[in-house]
């Protein structure tokens, strides 16, 4: 097994896991609570492009373009039907977190319910071909891609937050929401643009997800989980720590997928996870040990 | 001044937090160009009131009229129309820098050149601000947050603006200079204040009219340079004799 190209691969699988942490941290950051519905955004843009490709025969930009717009949406409706009521009557933060292990289950079983469960796989439309690296290594023009597509989107949220006056709100709010209101900052526009950027993010991967294994309604689930490791390891809220949190994600899984046995990635995951608690809560870019989950 | 209509006007405001009143129908009038300080003990209500002017927590009944015009109810529909408020304890935003506090509070104009004008007006008053645009607003002093915090109010353009306890945690020499700011403030720009006190005598110095807030009812206005010398509120206020 060639070291550099399980790099490559953990790299590639990390940054995808990025793009979803990112969407699920600034969830966080601005309303404190881990929506666990998340990784339900990626698998409705994971179905929109699948079905645009298969019954629309739609090409792959315009399917991902429907993806994204679907997933972003979606996530928009999502908290303005069954965050928003909960949020604008309480503020304690554990209501939307059940809301949202609610929610989870509601997107996977309507799914389950219209369309099955069965495991579907992706037309062939990204490229899959081997590429060699600078004769070091050899890899797939899949992973290159997606390694590539998840760098220009985390660059586009970076300069969406830094470049624009939504953006800056949305820093303000994730240091404090209440004073941004005061600011004259609408807030339910903003915790809507947040839903919308979330969402579209996790279509992004979950496009790359579903291409890279298949797609099932339970998919969601999965990822949510690995986007809350990876987000608690660079330390909840932080988006740079989501980032992080992901890329060493995605290399411990496919180290231990490629060295020792792939049974243990899950292992590997959870492991990570554990440690991360006992040894440093806050995690790698963490500020202060709150209330969390 | 009682012969004019006033700019900022609350009526029999009342809010509860579940079962707890905190304001009991409290009125008051503030008139153009005029400072107006409410003072009161810890828990009167003060912050209450800004906040239920505000937006932030929801008026059980009464109403508050900007211009003779009832004032919305959301913060941000507030804020748009024309009034803006310092907060207690400053609220800044610590891990954005001074510079993007400020534009923070400009939020509601769109105006770039109207934008830069107001930068101007706070850069004048808090010369310590422009020293410090690309410092992180949580590396401040608690002075120059209290600075920021204003400045941060004064970036809306308001008509009236709020202060909630400007002079909260700050040494007497702090306090003054804020306080000379904000006499400017309101001399240079004739922008109308509400400002809410524990520090009665300060604000019954700062202001035109005073109110006095006790849990939760208005029990007494007047004249600030009367009720500096109202016996009772010397003795229930001002703890004896000025230096
Ligand atoms: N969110 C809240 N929930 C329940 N009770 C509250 C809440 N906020 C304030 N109160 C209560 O309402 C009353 C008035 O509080 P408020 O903060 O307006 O007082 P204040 O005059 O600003 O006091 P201070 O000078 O200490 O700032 C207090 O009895 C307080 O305990
Ligand atoms: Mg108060």
């Amino acid at each position: 097994m060639d070291i550099i190209q399980q790099i490559i691969n953990g790299l590639s699988i990390g940054s995808v896991y990025a793009l979803i942490a990112v969407g699920y941290s600034l969830v966080y950051s601005v309303l404190l609570f881990s929506n666990f519905a998340h990784g339900g955004f990626l698998v409705i843009g994971g179905y929109i492009c699948y079905f645009a490709l298969r019954s629309g025969g739609m090409n792959i930009w315009v399917a991902s373009f429907a993806a994204l717009i679907g997933a972003g949406v979606s996530a928009v409706l999502v908290e303005r039907f069954a965050y928003r009521p909960i949020r604008e009557r309480t503020p304690v933060t554990l209501y939307m977190l059940i809301a949202s292990m609610g929610m989870s289950i509601v997107i996977e079983n309507i799914f389950v319910v219209t369309i099955g469960g069965r495991f579907r796989a992706l037309p062939p439309v990204i490229p899959m071909e081997p590429v060699n690296v600078f004769g070091l290594a050899t890899t797939s023009a899949f992973d290159l891609l997606s390694l590539a597509t998840a760098v220009v989107f985390l660059i586009g949220l970076q300069l969406f937050l830094v470049k624009t006056k939504w953006g800056l709100a949305i820093r303000a709010a994730s240091y404090n929401l209440k004073t941004a209101g005061l600011m004259g900052v609408n807030v339910n526009r903003l915790i809507a643009i947040v839903f919308f950027v979330a969402g579209l993010l996790a279509a992004v991967g979950g496009i790359f997800l579903s291409a890279r294994y298949t797609l099932y309604p339970q998919l969601g689930s999965m990822i949510t989980t690995k986007a809350f490791v990876a987000a608690v390891l660079g330390g909840l809220g932080s988006l740079p720590g989501a980032v992080i949190g992901s890329l060493i994600l995605g290399l411990a899984e496919m180290l231990t997928a490629g060295f020792i046995s792939s049974q243990f990635r899950d292992l590997v995951v959870f492991g990570i996870l554990i440690i991360t608690l006992i040894m440093r809560p806050t995690g790698l870019f963490g500020k202060s040990v709150g209330e969390k989950v | 001044m009682e012969e004019r209509n006033p700019i900022l006007s609350i009526k029999n405001l009342v809010v509860n937090y579940g079962a707890i009143q905190a304001l009991k129908g409290a009125s008051l009038d503030v008139y153009p160009g005029e400072i107006v300080a409410v003072i009161g003990a810890n828990g009167a209500g003060k912050s209450t009131m800004m906040n239920a002017i505000m937006g932030v927590v929801k008026r059980a009944c009464g109403e508050v009229f900007l211009d003779g015009e009832p004032l919305a109810e959301k913060s941000y529909q507030v804020v748009k129309a024309g009034v803006s408020l310092a907060p207690e304890g400053r609220n800044v935003f610590a891990p954005l820098t001074v510079m993007e506090n400020l534009q923070m509070g400009a939020f509601p104009l769109s105006n770039r050149k109207v934008i830069a004008t107001e930068l101007e007006k706070v850069f004048t008053l808090f010369p310590r601000l422009k020293e410090r645009t690309s410092q992180y607003a949580g590396t401040l002093s608690g002075g120059e947050q209290q600075m920021l915090a204003i400045g941060r109010a004064m970036m809306a353009k308001p008509r009236v603006l709020l202060l909630d306890e400007p002079s909260l945690g700050l040494a007497p020499i702090i306090i003054n200079e804020i306080f000379a700011e904000l006499t400017e403030i309101n001399q240079l720009f004739g922008i109308a204040m509400l400002v809410v006190e524990q520090n009665a005598r300060k604000a019954l110095m700062l202001s035109n009219r005073a109110y006095v807030l006790q849990t939760g009812n208005i029990i007494l206005e007047g004249k600030s340079s009367e009720l500096l010398h109202n016996p009772e509120i010397e003795a229930a206020y001002l703890c004896g004799k000025k230096k």
